[in-house]
């Protein structure tokens, strides 16, 4: 019936084995905590994580879809859309029954949609698995609203669009996206454009596709971190998914070309502001094998962590900047490399722009220094030590990490390709990314009053 | 699937140590989790932006980030980076009406460095004149630039509480106010140091995997390397909020995609209170935050799709981080009831308002039944364990509930609701709940408009995307026809660009 398989890493207490990790690195494992694997025959992939949590169980529910597959004009931030629709009910579970029993329950329940993915997520009592289990496969198998439901949630979704775009980065990064790609669906945000969510309550029809094509077993995956018994994980997981039907639907996703000219512009914002100025570059998608995207996010490190230079010149000195950071988000297609800088004075624009882009000119020279790179990666893993520390955040790591390749291990295996990035990988990807033909360049500043 | 269900928590000892020399009131809580490979530590010092000095509103916020943004006696704040970046190690600052809270996380790995950097910025910072500069800057963009022009929500609520407590120690921004900041000096930061940052004025508590003598340690040489407060008559009375009269409306104009609405009045009761408790499950039916169990939510995003969510609270909330628990160490001694109604389209604003309140009214009139009460109730014993998954924040709840002068928060959750019952419930919203006397708090991008169909007297119009069916259409008659009586004398527009210049404004 099932297929499975159990990774039998440390036998110690939860906690104790991350020290064993951060200390002897090399070949162990960053992820500290057992875990069992196995594969229904309709493909749903369940994961089970023991950690020590008495009481308590993490379920993420995740789809490998997200913005990414929004590939259809007029439909950006459906992705998103639908992953509201999952709230509304089915023919056994009304939305209010839901409601009910995940308020009996005491559950902290919700969802998220990114990019590339989407994922449900409950935390709730460990005597709760089952009910968990049913109420959450009960609407991945069965989901079923009315049209006016439909119409209903797309109010919520503007209302969502209106409190994030009160907001000015949210306005800057909408531009950056739209210009620095012209055909790959990373083109907009993840909520979408404002005229494809007002044109939302007439596409009941297209959410009926969208379940049909991307709520399948072979898409998903469940995760579940806690207290809870491993064979009956697997005999619930069984019991309750089974019946699920695979897809075949394979999204047609565009190639982007390759940008070969610097692309600027320059927004206003019709309130207070301090200018935002955010340059991006056309980066690979990840990776577990391949050490450049691993070496961009060293770089990211280099250059805007509080130990950087940069941060330190423009923040802590010149006091030029409020906020800076800038790296790249995990993606299954290119992605960009985002650094966002909030400028204190309107005229030093030009300054830190300069400044940035000097910095990253000396990155293409001078090799990194060797301490400061094992500074960097020392951090890289201690900062993943440190946000281990609960049932939720472990699952939502282990989910990034399996929904970008649908492979358990790639968590363990992007660490040790952190560790193997050298100086010379820095400069290299320094010189092949970070070339003005491949920037976007966008400007917010506050408009004229 | 009715069975019930019950959360139990993960053991921990939770410890006092009081040793050394240092002040009676002063002892360190300790929460020890021997196999945690992460410490916190988190002191809570007794000093709010109600103890900032007349026209220096901002004072004790600035004093908290050149502590959690500066630099100590020995190391500057450039230096003090690059030793904490390869552990992953943080300290943070946390500045609100009453207290300050400064956060360290680190790796045990690290723990014995890192207390001592830790130690120095409370006992002996550094006070560089460029930090000073940066850190005001920050907090000045803060009000100027952010709150004022990129987060209507934190406008909306920040707004509410400007209006609602006019002449009040709280009225200003946890930052402060604009020419409040731009009227310190280096020397009033370090002035308010020595008067607030001393041994009598102080919490601390520990959390994880710290050795064994830390506690110790920590009394010996942070504690006591602060002096005691010169004059420990301390901490002064609050006067209490101002009445209000009807519905009073602060409406704030400025260029907005879509309108944001708080609402709000004092309460009398706070965590130490026991209707604080029964009002839990009366709040928690009405607008519990981000969940779908509310009547706001239900009736008027789910049923109505008017905006994004509708919620109610019972004390100042601050959503921790990605997390939907409340944010610890920001406990104040008087409260205020609220409801947030997050951005809604501008034509549906007056009908929004009408409807929060209505359902306010409902529920102060009506109260609960005997199964919405068994089901909240049962819902909050259970939820609220989930709030302690970190060690951070049951180390926080936990100072919390130190200053609040109860038992740990969470088990006074599970003891104090176990033994209500409906009438408790509903005799306790009689008592602290009304839906007459309200300040309401409005961003919006054409404030005369909406006043003009607030005050007009006629029933507020409301437009859906979809066809609607006979029972909501006469749901919402009867919250058109549900009275608001605003007060036209306590009626104030102002220019976004008017609020939090100084207490004189708006």
């Amino acid at each position: 019936m099932t297929k499975s398989w159990v990774y039998p890493m440390v036998v110690l207490s939860a906690w104790l084995s991350v020290s064993v990790v951060l200390e002897a690195q090399g070949d162990e494992d960053i992820f500290p905590f057992p875990v069992s694997v196995f594969e229904l025959d309709n493909g749903l992939t369940v994961v089970g994580v023991d950690y020590d949590s008495p009481g308590i169980v993490a379920y993420y529910t995740v789809v490998r879809t997200g913005s990414r597959n929004e590939v259809e004009p007029g439909f950006s931030g459906y992705a998103h859309f639908f992953e509201h629709m999952m709230f509304r009910g089915t023919e056994t579970y009304s939305t209010e029954a839901y409601n009910e029993e995940i308020k009996r329950l005491g559950a902290d329940s919700n969802a998220f949609t990114t990019d590339d993915w989407t994922a449900y997520h409950t935390v709730a009592s460990a005597d709760a698995l089952e009910t968990i289990m049913e109420l959450e496969s009960d609407r991945f198998l069965n989901l079923s609203y009315s049209v006016d439901d439909y119409r209903t949630e797309a109010g919520a979704i503007l209302g969502e669009y209106n409190l994030n775009f009160s907001n000015p980065v949210s306005l800057l990064r909408e531009k950056v996206r739209e210009l620095a790609f012209v055909s790959h669906p990373y083109g907009h945000t993840t909520i979408g454009l404002l005229e494809d969510i007002q044109a939302m309550p007439a596409h009941y029809d297209y959410s009926l596709e969208f379940y049909s094509r991307y709520y399948r077993p072979d898409n998903c995956f469940v995760i579940v971190v806690g207290d809870f018994d491993p064979t009956e994980l697997q005999q619930l997981a069984v019991s309750y998914y089974g019946a699920w039907e695979p897809g075949d639907y394979e999204p047609n996703i565009p190639v982007e070309p390759r940008q070969t000219d610097e692309r600027v512009a320059r927004i206003s914002w019709p309130n207070s502001t301090l200018p935002l100025l955010m340059l991006a570059f056309h980066v690979p998608a990840f990776s577990d094998q391949a050490i450049d995207m691993p070496a961009l996010d060293v770089l990211s490190q280099l250059l805007f962590s509080q130990n950087a230079p940069l941060y330190q010149q423009l923040y802590l000195r010149d006091q030029t900047v409020d906020v800076l950071s800038g790296g790249a988000v995990d993606h299954r297609d290119p992605p960009l490399f985002e650094i966002i800088a909030r400028v204190t004075k309107p005229a030093q624009v030009a300054l830190v722009q300069d400044a940035i882009l000097t910095e990253i000119e000396r990155f293409k020279t001078e090799p990194v220094d060797e301490e400061v790179l094992a500074d960097t990666k020392s951090a890289m893993r201690y900062s993943f030590a440190r946000g281990l520390d609960s049932p939720g955040p472990i699952a939502e790591t282990l989910a990034h990490y399996l929904q970008l390749t649908g492979d358990i291990e790639t968590v363990n295996r992007i660490y040790r390709l952190y560790d193997l990035v050298t100086a010379d990988d820095i400069r290299r990807v320094v010189n092949t990314y970070f070339s003005a033909a491949n920037r976007t360049v966008v400007l917010l500043t506050e408009v004229d009053r | 699937m009715s069975r019930r269900v019950i959360l139990v928590c993960a053991a921990v000892a939770l410890v006092w140590g009081c040793v050394g020399d240092v002040g009676q009131d002063t002892a360190t809580l300790g929460l020890a989790v021997p196999d945690s490979p992460l410490v916190t530590l988190r002191v809570m010092v007794g000093t709010g932006s109600v103890d900032d000095p007349v026209g220096k509103n901002g004072l004790n916020a600035l004093t908290a980030l050149m502590i959690g943004r500066g630099g100590t006696n020995s190391l500057s704040y450039e230096e003090l980076t690059k030793i904490l970046y390869p552990w992953a190690a943080s300290i943070n600052v946390q500045h609100d009406k009453e207290v300050t809270t400064i956060i360290g996380e680190v790796h045990r790995d690290h723990l014995e460095p890192f207390y001592k950097i830790y130690r120095d910025l409370i006992v002996a910072p550094r006070f560089d004149f460029e930090d000073f500069q940066r850190n005001r800057e920050f907090l000045s963009n803060g009000i100027v630039s952010t709150l004022r022009g990129n987060n209507d929500e934190e406008l909306g609520k920040q707004a509410l509480n400007a209006f609602l407590y006019d002449g009040h120690p709280y009225e200003a921004t946890e930052m402060g106010t604009e020419r409040g900041l731009a009227s310190i000096s280096l020397e009033d930061v370090r002035d308010f140091h020595v008067q607030q940052y001393t041994r009598n004025n102080l919490r601390i508590g520990v959390a994880g995997g710290y050795p064994d003598g830390f506690l110790t340690q920590i009394n010996n040489d942070l504690v006591g390397a602060l002096p005691l407060a010169i004059d420990t008559s301390g901490s002064s009375e609050l006067p209490e909020p101002r009445i209000l009269d009807g519905l009073e409306l602060i409406l704030v104009e400025k260029e907005a995609i879509a309108t944001a609405i708080s609402i709000g009045f004092p309460i009398e009761i706070n965590r130490a209170d026991d209707d604080f408790y029964a009002l839990m499950i009366a709040n928690s039916y009405l607008g519990e935050h981000r969940t779908f169990n509310g009547r706001l939510m239900i009736q008027m995003r789910g049923r109505r799709g008017l905006n994004y969510g509708d919620y109610s609270y019972i004390e100042n909330f601050i959503q921790d981080g990605g997390t939907t628990f409340p944010l610890p160490n920001i406990p104040r001694r008087q409260q205020l009831f609220s409801i947030w109604i997050r951005p809604v389209p501008h034509h549906n604003a007056a009908f929004a308002l009408r409807q929060a309140v209505f359902e306010l009214s409902q529920l102060v009139e009506s109260g609960l039944n005997e199964q919405d009460f068994e089901a909240t109730r049962d819902y909050l014993i259970n939820y609220s364990k989930l709030y302690v998954q970190t060690t951070s924040r049951r180390l926080g709840y936990a100072l919390d509930s130190v200053f609040y002068g109860t038992e740990f928060f969470i088990d006074e959750i599970l003891t104090r609701l176990s033994r209500l019952t409906v009438d408790d419930v509903n005799a306790a919203i009689r008592r602290y709940l009304q839906a007459e006397n309200l300040a309401v708090a409005i961003v919006t991008s054409d404030a005369e408009a909406l006043w003009n169909e607030l005050s007009s007297g006629e029933p507020p119009s409301v437009s859906y995307n979809t066809e609607v069916g006979d029972q909501l259409l006469a749901d919402d008659q009867a919250i058109k026809a549900h009275p608001l009586a605003f007060n036209p004398d306590r009626m104030r527009v102002v220019t976004v660009d008017e609020m939090f210049v100084d207490l004189e404004g708006p």
